[in-house]
């Protein structure tokens, strides 16, 4: 999950900048890009930004495999408006679709199934309970941030589950990897033909990694068993596709970072809210969505450090 | 410049300022930039209606910006910069079904807390420091939220076995920094959520064989198993006595050494 909170109170200066930015259209449209990346492999680039009423909620990367039977879509955006343009491309250029597959629950990758719901939806099994039990308070949340963004948007969790392993849809062969770390059931996809290996969340780059449901040291070797795969490209769950060892390298980078920053706050008796306001690690200042990205991880993820710095007392003589 | 620590973090003095600038800070002596209806009614009903009275900015009142977890909102109030000896701070949340979240008297320890409180719905939280000569100082924080904090059950009660660690505390005395941390295993319910009465703490002491360092009283929006952080006096090093109790007459006990 995704959300930022914006500061709804504006002070003089700040109202006096949304003045000069560009008024929100009456009717908000999704604008898609697709780049074919590899044959028969289309990607539609998500915003390396946080959800906010200036993207729409689209922020994360959505991949279409060419088929026999119509397009293989892996995730389906972040509102149902996102996923009926995402259904209409996949209509008029790629002879419908034949299945979806859902990388993991936060619902910029699967608020979109609506669009997709008359074919079957593929995802972990323990990522189609996250989806029922979380639905409602995602789908709040992202009514308050996006606003009409999210008009009709009623979350649809997937309808089969998924099995790591071999699975061809419309004659196209993909690998399923069933990984964690990111989330409780990190979903990864290679296309056979193309070895294109789509990662999920497992895989940030540029953009600020997200902590909601995360364990490091699981995601750490969620990337470990990724690097062993030979791959010719890969795409990261937001940032841009790319042919080498980036994202794994920073990524991987990033989780010891704030591993590393979290356990020295705690252990030197910072509060919560000290270490949250230090902001990112210097060197990943730059990245997209911070530091809102990593305010968000540290308040996730205090009290864990938080109780290991803390040993339990004995009770007063 | 206060007792924060941020400078122990790479590029934390950098954040800290950055992030305090993002937010907006009472800047004259009597205005109120939220402009909220209730502040008045909160200074006469918790203050007794003080008439010397100013918001003053060298009080650090630190909160995020919006509420990622309605249920803990870290809170900081440093109280240490200001130019005289303060005798309590009142902390409280404009907009909030219970707007009373604690009264902290630092008596020998220093004007400086860190807690955790649940937030209802984006809402300024205010901390009124009543110095020593009677007067008041002001400082605010403005928390965007979306609902949740106070009306929903304790996660404790997710789990049956909730009351066995019920009291457990933690906690870690730093000499170098003064600083003594805490947590306390409760369930601080509020009442408003459906069928669960109210349970919370309701004080917590620090005290030595010299007699109590800090008080405490605590109200229904603090955090459950709440977290807390005081600035102990200069060498202190412990043992340091902590006593609480809640609003069914539990009372927990325990003691930390550096």
């Amino acid at each position: 999950m995704i959300l930022t909170r914006r500061q709804t109170l504006l002070t003089g200066a700040a109202a006096f900048a949304a003045a000069t930015l560009p008024a929100r259209a009456a009717r908000p449209e999704y604008r898609l890009h697709p780049q074919e990346i590899a044959s028969g492999v289309w990607l539609f680039e998500g915003a390396t930004e946080s959800f906010d009423p200036k993207n729409g909620g689209a922020i994360c990367n959505i991949v279409m495999l060419a088929s026999h039977e119509g397009a293989i879509v892996i995730d389906t955006g972040g509102t149902a408006r996102q996923g009926a343009a995402l259904r209409a491309f996949a209509d008029q250029r790629l002879g419908g679709v034949a299945a979806s597959l859902n990388t993991h629950h936060h619902p910029d990758h699967w608020f979109g199934n609506q669009a997709f719901a008359d074919r079957p939806i593929h995802a972990l099994p323990r990522t189609r309970r996250a989806q029922s039990e979380d639905a409602q308070v995602l789908a709040d949340g992202l009514y308050r941030i996006l606003g009409s963004w999210m008009n009709g948007t009623t979350p649809r969790p997937a309808s089969q589950d998924a099995v790591a392993g071999e699975m061809t849809i419309g004659g196209r062969e993909l690998e399923i990897l069933a990984l964690s770390g990111h989330s409780q059931a990190d979903l990864v996809v290679q296309d056979r033909q193309t070895g294109t290996l789509i990662a999920g969340d497992l895989l940030f780059l540029n953009r600020a990694p997200s902590f909601p449901d995360a364990d490091i040291p699981t995601w750490a070797s969620a990337i470990t068993t990724i690097a062993q795969i030979p791959a010719s490209g890969y795409v990261p769950g937001h940032g841009p596709y790319h042919r080498d060892s980036r994202a794994m390298g920073q990524t991987q980078h990033y989780l010891s970072a704030m591993d590393a920053r979290l356990r020295g706050a705690a252990n030197n008796g910072l509060t919560r809210i000290e270490a949250m306001a230090a902001g990112p690690m210097p060197d990943y200042a730059h990245l997209g969505a911070n530091p809102q990205e990593y305010q968000r991880s540290v308040i996730q993820r205090w009290r864990e450090y938080e109780l290991r710095a803390l040993p339990i007392l004995g009770q007063a003589g | 410049m206060g007792s924060t620590l941020t400078y122990l973090l790479p590029g934390g003095q950098v954040g800290l300022a950055e992030f305090r600038g993002n937010a907006a800070v009472p800047e004259s002596a009597r205005t109120d930039p939220f402009d909220s209806g209730m502040w008045p009614d909160h200074r006469r009903d918790f203050l007794d209606d003080p008439q010397d009275w100013r918001h003053d900015p060298a009080l650090l009142v630190l909160t995020p910006p919006n509420a990622e977890d309605p249920g803990h909102v870290p809170v900081l109030v440093d109280a240490t910069a200001l130019d005289g000896p303060v005798d309590r701070i009142v902390v409280s949340i404009d907009y909030s079904p219970l707007p009373k979240v604690l009264v902290f008297h630092p008596l020998r320890a220093l004007p400086f807390l860190g807690f955790g409180v649940k937030y209802e719905i984006g809402s300024p939280l205010r901390a009124s420091v009543r110095m020593a000569d009677g007067s008041w100082r002001m400082g605010a924080s403005f928390v965007d939220a979306a609902g949740g904090g106070c009306t929903a059950p304790a996660a404790a009660h997710s789990r049956p076995d909730w009351q066995q660690d019920l009291g457990q505390m933690r906690g870690r005395i730093w000499p170098a920094f003064g600083r003594l941390r805490l947590t306390l295993r409760h369930p601080m319910d509020t009442g408003l959520a459906d069928g669960i009465s109210a349970h919370h703490l309701t004080e917590l002491t620090l005290a030595d064989d010299a007699g109590p360092i800090a008080r405490l009283e605590i109200f229904e929006p603090v955090e459950e198993d709440p977290g807390l952080t005081f600035l102990l006096p200069k060498g202190m090093t412990g043992p340091v006595r902590i006593s609480a109790r809640d609003n069914l007459g539990y009372q927990f006990n325990a003691e930390v050494s550096a």
